[in-house]
């Protein structure tokens, strides 16, 4: 006899145990780069702790905070972010549509289209903002000539000093570079609808714009969503585009580029670590509200 | 080669009760077949014993030896999936080998048995094959040669030929039949089509709900089922079942009355039920008998597949009935019949679905 | 009905060469400029008429940059390796093990590719200097593991769950360990995806700027993103245009041709991290 207590540790119990064992090398390096991090950052905003004097410090309580409040730096790189974000993530989803769509299409040589959309993609951002400075430049640039040459403008334009053109600027060499990714997210959903839908539609003799609207738009959704919400995670916590293109510039600085100036060229742990955790917090916001809202789902476990 | 025994195995998901208490015994070298509708839990059954899923509760033993907590491969069994699951990445060969590769048998005993699985299934110009290279009933092959190689005390199937087409599965039918003689080790077979299992097996057991309806030899099952539902599920085209009602009693026979004027004397087991009790009467379409006089009925439909004609028809009363003749009858639809029913080969089962 | 019909086919054609212009012009430009020696750099020309490798030959001569690509190469390639180990693990137990808090351990995966990585900058500063690892690769081959592990363990546990059961109970009945299930039947069978896991996390890799501006002080240890953004020339005040470019060019040629080569695992492996979920 067998009694109840050997069937508990039967073959499933061995089976998870071995789960665990699988799972810990990798949860204890998450731990490691992301838990404890996280941990000590949250923990700094608390003190005043500068990168010199990492283990001396004080507790000093909400100061961190007050002061970051009371700092207008802070709220233009706030402002900055979001502004960033809104104009850049509805750029990207609108572009990428189009490029989608295009992409589609029945046309000779779609792979090396597709292959041509994927570049800026594949170019890192430090050397697409290089790039991009480059073309952009006040006196050598090529957009300055090109737009001196058409008559748009009467006089070169210093792009990335001006207080006024650096931050379209900057959103301007996001939208180059991560519509890419967003044309192929939409291309994959528009690749998985079932074709019957627009024949019927063709033969129903529905408007193309109409077919677009009624019946693309809604079945690629979904999919829409959470493209547009990886997007905007992501562009909230921006920061090599600016650093590299305007450095630490007022105009242009986001929330990353504010704490990361904090933490690391002035040393300020504590403050910087405020900083820090207000972004995550914003994302965090982020996050529940596009689950919420925008009612995007995860297929974590089915 | 080794007895299964089963005493009292249950098995839960979760809350939901799937197997609910099997005794069985599986005698050495026995071929065994487990039918039932889908979701009978005749495949969760052959899983719990092949150690693919936890006892909730009872004892499984193969050849005498407790194996409840004991993994797959140490219980001395060898199973064949429906999908075959052969490993794509791998030759036919290696994947003959590989549980013995993993159990560190030596190359040559390895190679000599690989070799001569492969000469009794026929597939010794295959083994340098991988398995999409392979059509399915080579798969199916390879699957058993895999099995065979193991060298296991008892073989598991579940629904081995369900993924082959329809003559090709007959032919695969006869060849397990072959390899059962060959073999000579016990055999555990899951199917839900009971042509199989009354072709292949030495017994048959039947289950219904995660129940053990009846177990028995194919012939025993068909003639005389336990219950209404092993009446129902074994014999091909299913038996009738009219509603009846008993008019005459006497020792060892029920007599029921027929739509129409009839009556039938029917030989029953148990006591005998008093008169005026309502029962269900069982008749297989083939055991129906068509003659110049008799019980009345209207054709229905006609269907004629040339060596047998199937007939359905309505009684008196409304109820209907599927006639099984020989050959090529002519009848049609609209004609009026006389059907003959038999008392040895007629069933009477009570309102508990019981045979008497 | 023709003339539109023929109107709306060039049109198109024009929204293709746009789209096509806009994605290469840039890079076009970049290669333009590198080709540049001297006073031609301030001149706008769309083609280099006199072109010259000075600018190829400054940032190998000048500049570290050689060991920068080293350093890049080895960073990536460890990333790669370590990464897909721990993510092939990992997606064993998550993929095919019905567990206790499965699900959520999936979200708490997917939230930290969520997280800001300047909110881990300085406890990952304390971690990188209390294992001595400052201003070495090991800080970045670790540190990157906070992006690289989330989306390669989301996609192979996808993949991982794809696989048929019957596969892994033939497995079990041949008397596979776990170990052996993943190495010896799982992994020959997951290449694809591996192969598409490990060009992102690559690209991901080679492409990072934060972490590797922090935890590396000199030049010789920076990494490619890093050297390109803090390239400098003779004087401070002018930054030697060219040898950026060039610099550029060199570092994304080989990730073009990785993309050219690769681009429908790239795509089928973007996809399955993110629309698949």
């Amino acid at each position: 006899m067998s009694g109840a207590g050997a069937r508990a540790s039967g073959l499933t119990r061995q089976r998870r145990r071995s789960a665990w064992l699988f799972l810990l090398p990798m949860l204890v390096v998450l731990a490691a780069v992301a838990g404890w991090p996280l941990a000590r950052t949250v923990y700094y905003s608390f003190t005043d702790a500068t990168l010199a004097t990492l283990d001396a410090y004080a507790r000093v309580g909400l100061d961190n905070y007050l002061w970051l409040m009371r700092d207008p730096v802070w709220w233009r790189a706030v402002w900055n972010t979001v502004l960033f974000t809104v104009v850049s993530v509805s750029l990207e989803t609108a572009l990428g549509l189009v490029v989608a769509l295009t992409l589609n299409a029945h046309l000779p040589g779609r792979g090396l289209l597709r292959a041509a959309v994927l570049i800026p993609w594949a170019i890192p951002t430090v050397v697409s903002a290089q790039m991009w400075g480059w073309m952009f430049h006040d006196l050598y640039g090529v957009v300055n000539a090109a737009l001196l040459g058409l008559g748009v403008i009467a006089q070169p334009q210093a792009w990335t000093a001006d207080p006024h053109l650096a931050l379209p600027v900057v959103i301007a060499v996001d939208v180059w570079k991560s519509t890419p990714f967003m044309a192929l997210l939409i291309l994959a959903a528009l690749q998985m609808l079932p074709q019957d839908i627009y024949e019927a539609a063709r033969v129903d003799g529905v408007h193309p714009v109409k077919v677009f609207f009624r019946i693309t738009l809604p079945l690629i959704r979904p999919a829409l969503m959470v493209a547009v919400l990886f997007r905007t995670l992501d562009a909230l916590r921006v920061f090599d585009l600016m650093y590299v293109l305007t450095g630490n510039s007022r105009s242009t600085m986001s929330m990353s580029v504010y704490a990361r100036q904090y933490l690391i060229d002035f040393q300020d742990v504590g403050y910087g670590s405020a900083a820090a955790t207000l972004l995550v917090l914003i994302l965090a916001l982020a996050t529940v509200a596009a689950i919420t809202l925008g009612r995007v789902r995860f297929e974590a476990g089915r | 080669m080794a007895a299964v025994t089963l005493r009292g195995v249950r098995k839960s998901f979760g809350r939901f009760e799937v197997i609910h208490g099997v005794d069985l015994d599986i005698r050495d070298g026995e071929f065994v077949a487990f039918v039932g509708p889908s979701g009978c839990g005749k495949s969760t059954l052959l899983r719990l014993i092949a150690g693919l899923e936890d006892l909730s509760d009872g004892d499984l033993s193969i050849d005498g030896a407790l194996v409840n907590d004991l993994p797959p491969a140490k219980r001395g069994i060898a199973m064949v999936f429906q999908s075959y699951a052969l490993y794509p990445h791998m030759t036919a060969y290696d994947n003959m080998a590989f549980g013995l590769t993993l159990s560190r048998t030596d190359k040559r005993t390895i190679e000599e048995r690989v070799r001569a699985a492969a000469r009794l299934l026929q597939i010794e110009n295959l083994l340098e094959r991988k398995p999409r290279d392979l059509s399915g009933g080579q798969r199916q092959r390879v699957a058993i040669g895999r099995a065979i190689v193991r060298e296991p005390k008892v073989f598991l199937f579940d629904e081995p030929l369900s993924n082959l087409d329809a003559a090709l599965r007959v032919q695969t039918r006869m060849e397990i039949a072959k390899l059962k003689d060959d073999l000579r080790a016990t055999m555990i077979y899951v199917t839900h089509d009971q042509v199989e299992a009354m072709t292949l097996a030495d017994r048959i057991v039947v289950l219904n709900a995660g129940r053990v309806e009846q177990v028995g030899r194919p012939l025993d099952l068909y003639h005389r089922p336990r219950n209404r539902f092993v009446a129902g599920f074994i014999g091909s085209p299913a038996m009738n079942f009219l509603e009846v009602v008993v008019a005459a009693a006497e020792g060892g026979a029920v007599a029921v009355g027929l739509p129409g004027e009839a009556t039938l004397q029917i030989p029953v087991e148990s006591a005998s039920p008093p008169v005026g009790t309502r029962l269900t009467l069982g008749v297989r379409p083939e055991h129906v008998g068509v003659a110049e006089d008799g019980m009345p009925a209207t054709v229905l439909a006609v269907e004629r597949l040339g060596g047998e004609t199937h007939c359905h028809v309505t009684l008196e009363d409304g109820q209907r009935m599927l006639v099984r003749m020989e050959g090529d009858i002519p009848v049609g639809a609209g004609d009026r019949l006389c059907l003959n029913l038999h008392g040895e080969t007629a069933h009477l089962f009570d309102d508990a679905g019981q045979r008497l | 009905m023709r003339l539109r019909r023929t109107a709306g086919r060039i049109a198109f054609g024009l929204l293709v060469l746009g789209i096509v212009f806009y994605a290469v012009f840039p890079f076009y430009w970049a290669i333009v400029t590198s080709l540049k020696a001297g006073s031609a750099l301030f001149t706008v020309e769309a083609w280099p008429f006199h072109p010259s490798l000075d600018n190829y030959r400054a940032i190998f001569s000048q500049q570290p940059f050689g060991r920068n690509i080293l350093n890049s190469l080895g960073v990536s390639l460890s990333v790669v390796a370590l990464s897909l180990g721990l993510a092939v693990a990992a997606a064993y137990a998550l993929g095919r093990v019905a567990f206790r808090g499965r699900t959520l351990l999936l979200l708490v995966v997917l939230g930290v590719s969520m997280f800001p990585q300047v909110a881990v900058l300085s406890g990952l500063f304390e971690l990188v200097r209390w294992l001595g690892l400052y201003n070495r690769m090991g800080s970045l081959v670790l540190s990157y593991m906070i992006f690289t592990l989330p989306f390669t363990v989301w996609v192979l546990t996808t993949f991982m769950r794809e696989l048929p059961k019957e596969l892994e109970e033939a497995a079990m009945v041949d008397g596979a360990s776990p170990f052996v299930i993943v190495t010896r039947v799982f992994l020959p069978l997951m290449g694809p995806a591996l192969a598409a896991t490990g060009l992102l996390a690559f690209i991901a890799a080679w492409n990072e700027f934060l972490f590797a501006l922090t935890f590396t002080l000199t030049d010789e240890a920076r990494t490619v993103p890093v050297a390109i953004a803090l390239m400098s020339g003779a004087s401070q005040y002018e930054l030697p245009w060219g040898q950026i470019m060039a610099a550029s060019v060199v570092v994304t040629v080989p990730l073009i041709a990785l993309v050219l080569v690769f681009q429908r695992r790239i795509v089928s492996g973007l996809t399955a991290g993110a629309v698949k979920g």
